[in-house]
């Protein structure tokens, strides 16, 4: 039943996650050719280069966060329409239990969330593999590599790998908001989105507790430069924590909405 | 079509004079089979235990009888169909002289307009 | 064998209000039972119990011995009072889903009825007409080979000829063993249908009777006493 349950929350976002997806492709495609592969590194002034990259950049990550915010919206809407919206009382009549649902949620969820950052990492890819960027970055390596402490390459791939994991606490946390959210049956929506600026705020004043507490503050990075210490062991430092972090209030939140989908649905 | 019922009496009464009243009217010919409970209650748009309930009442009284694997049948003895005939009938003629004597008119009175009413048909 | 439907004292309580108190009820299986009562005197609550869209706040409700779960859900058919399906989905699609998580699906059962209904497969359900819409999920909820067909308001708002599609229907397709339970408030409509009927006020039992005992009691229909006894 959970690999049918699966199946249907796939299937039911599946056209609209494709389309984004591909558009988004399409996007970074043409941008490599009309735009990034016509940089010239070497001759072009530094001003006209800068310009030029920073508007690149700009689009670029703008439409990465309206990609991830976009998959994410796909799920919010799924989790909440098919359970706690007049569908509900079939998702709920079904002879599944509640916790299907939930793993069911979860486990399509995260496949969406992380299938969107190999897509991101993809388009990303597709932008900086040109020949010219290629070739403008081999001249600045080495004191990256210093800077990092390990290749680029090496970086990019352990960002990704925590950006695919991050994916999951991603899910679990807008379920559990959502989840919350209904246990207050006039203010569904409203209090989801309460519990999420909470959550959110609850997780900004830990990390940062923590950062402080070990010593990891990004303001404080200039700092450890001019000790010697690479970039990297601060944002290895950060990262190393807000997983530590993640994990627990991962963890948690599991617990909370595990015990309400068990215990507490009451569809109105 | 749904069968017309009357709101103030029982449902299975109704169904069962309903049946009674096409077996003795010659709907059901003696010997045939009726229709099964569930066709009979869809036909009437009824329970099909309240059908049920009237087709046990007919059986009872003896109008239908029931062989065990192959239905419900009407009876065949020709002599109670003529006798609940003839007693239906004097049902309706009290009937219809207790609503003759409700308007004030005495059994002789009756007798005639009923000898009237016959003559003024025939002409 | 276990009654298919027991409740005891069992309460919904929303906020101070009690939608449903202390309500001790039995269901037998074989019958077509009408749930009657104005609105607000708890019939869609003791429906959602049943189906375990609620949890109640005190008390027990057990479908075939069990509390509501997966194995009660299998035997039990519902028809909610909204439409309960996504919209987009396709006619065929929603077959497939149906016969996906329902074992006692008939898929010949639920292609007759379409076919006769003229309801083309590769329509959106959205795309259908009210009418239409709603003979779909009734019959949906009617292919299936339950014990418990629990139907809410299901003639509420159609027309005559509707409605008397939507009895053939139920009484085409329910099977002898099963109960049917279907909630109203037009009770004239159904009443010859029904083998008893149970009358919710205030979020209590106000009279659980079969339909010819109180016609015989009472020398009127059900209606005309539900009318009495609910008078405003």
């Amino acid at each position: 039943m959970l690999g049918k349950l699966i199946k249907y929350d796939l299937k039911a976002s599946a056209k609209l996650f494709i389309l984004l997806h591909a558009l988004f492709l399409a996007a970074c495609i043409f941008c490599r050719m009309l735009f990034i592969n016509r940089l010239d590194f070497i001759h072009s002034s530094e001003q006209s280069l800068v310009t030029a990259i920073a508007i690149i950049t700009s689009l670029m990550i703008f439409l990465i966060v309206a990609l991830n915010l976009g998959s994410w919206l796909l799920i919010t809407f799924r989790f909440y329409r098919n359970l706690f919206s007049r569908e509900g009382y079939l998702s709920w009549t079904l002879p599944v239990s509640g916790l299907q649902h939930l793993w069911s949620k979860i486990i399509s969820g995260y496949m969406y969330m992380a299938l969107s950052t190999v897509v991101i990492g993809a388009g990303v890819l597709i932008l900086v593999s040109g020949r010219n960027v290629v070739e403008a970055y081999s001249t600045i390596e080495p004191e990256v590599t210093e800077e990092l402490g390990m290749s680029i390459s090496s970086f990019a791939v352990s960002l990704f790998l925590y950006s695919i994991f991050a994916c999951i606490s991603t899910v679990i946390m807008t379920y559990f908001c959502i989840t919350v959210g209904q246990l207050f049956p006039g203010h569904r929506i409203l209090c989801a989105l309460a519990a999420y600026f909470i959550t959110n705020l609850v997780v900004q004043f830990l990390s940062l507790f923590l950062a402080f507490a070990f010593g990891y503050s990004p303001g404080y990075s200039s700092a450890f430069i001019s000790d010697g210490k690479p970039i990297a062991e601060s944002i290895w430092g950060t990262i190393t924590l807000s997983t530590f972090l993640m994990i627990i209030l991962s963890i948690l939140q599991y617990i909370i909405t595990h015990i309400i989908i068990k215990k507490k649905v009451n569809l109105l | 079509m749904p069968w017309d019922l009357d709101n103030d009496r029982p449902i299975y009464l109704q169904l069962m004079e309903r049946i009674q009243h096409d077996i003795i009217s010659g709907v059901y010919q003696p010997g045939d089979k009726l229709p099964s409970v569930r066709d009979l209650a869809l036909e009437a748009a009824v329970n099909p235990n309240t059908m049920q309930k009237a087709l046990s009442e007919l059986e009872r009284s003896g109008l239908v009888y029931s062989q065990r694997t192959s239905g419900r049948f009407i009876t065949d003895d020709k002599a109670l169909l003529r006798r609940m005939k003839r007693e239906l009938a004097e049902e309706h003629i009290q009937q219809f002289f207790d609503q003759m004597h409700h308007l004030g008119f005495s059994d002789e009175d009756t007798l005639d307009m009923i000898t009237e009413a016959l003559k003024g048909e025939k002409q | 064998m276990r009654s298919i439907l027991e409740c005891q004292g069992l309460t919904k309580k929303y906020g101070d209000f009690f939608a449903l108190s202390n309500l001790t009820l039995t269901l037998e299986r074989g019958q077509i039972i009408g749930l009657l009562g104005p609105n607000g005197s708890g019939k869609t609550t003791l429906i959602k119990l049943a189906n375990g869209l609620l949890i109640p706040t005190d008390g027990h409700i057990m479908i075939n011995g069990l509390a509501p779960c997966p194995d009660t859900k299998k035997i039990v058919s519902y028809l909610p009072d909204r439409s309960f399906l996504n919209e987009r989905m396709r006619i065929s699609e929603i077959l497939t889903f149906y016969s996906d998580f329902y074992d006692n699906f008939s898929m010949e059962r639920a292609e007759k009825m379409l076919d006769a209904l003229e309801i083309d497969r590769c329509a959106r359900l959205r795309t259908l007409s009210k009418g239409n819409k709603e003979k779909t999920h009734l019959a949906l909820v009617m292919s299936r080979d339950a014990d418990l067909y629990i139907l809410d308001e299901p003639i509420g708002g159609v027309d005559p000829a509707a409605r008397d599609y939507i009895l053939q229907t139920i009484l085409t397709n329910y099977n002898e063993n099963a109960t049917v339970l279907i909630s109203t408030h037009l009770i004239a409509d159904i009443e010859s249908i029904l083998d008893r009927v149970i009358f919710l006020q205030n979020g209590q039992l106000a009279l659980n009777a079969l339909v010819d005992e109180i016609r015989t009691q009472y020398g009127k229909s059900v209606d005309a006493l539900f009318r009495e006894v609910f008078k405003c």
